[in-house]
């Protein structure tokens, strides 16, 4: 089996339907990682979220994955276009974390958790069933999601690795 | 970011000014020499900023200021953790490749860098436009580069697409990345008073 790492960005999507392709957020801080799988299938998806909601843009930047709610929407329509069928999917998320606790920076910095809820509220919203969640804390994960057994790794610096 | 030549001649020697007052005033804290070398001014995309010391996976100690005042925005200081032990022997004046884990009394000789290049170059840069900058108190973290740079950027990406990013060093044998992020609203300010100045 030949592994093909696909690395998802901040505000990427991307999909997965070979054995051996494993996608990956490195480094995830304030932005949550959404993966949904199919047991049957073993097509999944991968979204980096940075914020979570789409009203909040200003800017140009039309990436599907920058937002919970236009993230959500997209991961599920594109896994699906991929070959999995959407009762079968189950979600996972890591991330939402609250890196830089700083005095005067008041809730601004806090992301991380508005990030997390968002998600969460987008996957009840599409009944997608949440079937684990690593979210929160003070520290950085990177998030591994093997397309052919479903297994996802999160890493991070000094506490370790776990699977969700 | 829209800078005409000049705007970022002028708004680069303003910061090489501010980073060397800023260098001096950790000199002076430390009886020895420290000096940034060679900074290099650019103007990066935020979604690439995650990668640009080492990847996003690269541990790193990121020392985070948050600028606020007339401008808002925020300030980090980023070395790989060599790179940061490296510092922590410049500052305790002992040869560079003494400190081997950051322990507690290193950490804390960051944030102290922190505290004075932050307020060095936060007062170089009131001096040089007349607006008023004050940086909150320093925070010290080690983790993945991606993680701590993300939580920073994300704020940044509701409206802006661009970050200052200046390369710098110190003493030339601690090589890091100073970062300077100001939002939107402050950078627009910020060009502002440059014109004021030309």
């Amino acid at each position: 089996m030949i592994v093909e790492t696909l690395p998802v960005g901040l505000g990427e999507l991307k999909v997965g339907s070979r054995p051996g392709q494993v996608l990956v957020c490195y480094g995830l801080g304030s932005c949550v990682g959404l993966t949904l799988w199919d047991p049957v299938s073993h097509v999944g998806v991968m979204v980096h979220v940075v914020l979570p909601d789409s009203s909040l843009s200003r800017g140009q930047d039309s990436l599907p994955g920058k937002f919970a709610d236009t993230g959500v929407k997209a991961a599920i329509d594109e896994v699906v276009r991929a070959g999995a069928n959407r009762s079968r999917l189950t979600a996972r998320i890591a991330g939402g974390a609250r890196m830089l606790n700083v005095v005067g920076a008041g809730t601004k910095l806090d992301i991380g958790a508005r990030n997390a809820d968002a998600v969460r509220t987008q996957l009840q919203f599409h009944k997608i069933r949440l079937a684990a969640d690593d979210t929160g804390g003070t520290y950085g994960r990177t998030l591994q999601l093997f397309i052919d057994s479903g297994r996802l790794l999160v890493s991070t610096v000094g506490r370790g690795e776990r699977e969700l | 970011m829209n800078l005409q030549t000049s705007e970022f001649d002028i708004l680069q020697s303003i910061v090489i000014r501010a980073l060397e007052d800023s260098a001096n005033s950790l000199s002076s804290m430390t009886t020895g020499r420290i000096q940034m070398q060679n900074p290099r001014l650019s103007f990066l995309p935020l979604n690439v900023v995650p990668g640009i010391a080492g990847g996003p996976a690269t541990v790193v100690c990121a020392v985070y200021l948050g600028i606020e005042g007339d401008l808002s925005g925020h300030l980090m200081l980023l070395f790989g953790l060599q790179s940061a032990c490296g510092l922590v022997d410049l500052l305790m004046e002992q040869p560079v490749g003494t400190t081997a884990v950051l322990d507690e009394i290193g950490i804390s000789a960051l944030a102290e860098t922190g505290n004075v290049c932050g307020s060095g170059f936060m007062n170089a840069i009131s001096d040089r436009t007349g607006l008023k900058v004050i940086p909150t108190t320093p925070a010290v973290v080690v983790d993945m580069a991606g993680a701590i740079l993300e939580s920073v950027v994300t704020e940044l990406y509701l409206n802006g697409d661009e970050v200052l990013v200046v390369e710098t060093g110190f003493n030339g044998e601690v090589p890091g990345h100073f970062l300077l992020m100001p939002d939107t609203d402050s950078m627009a300010r910020l060009i502002a008073a440059l014109e004021g100045i030309q």
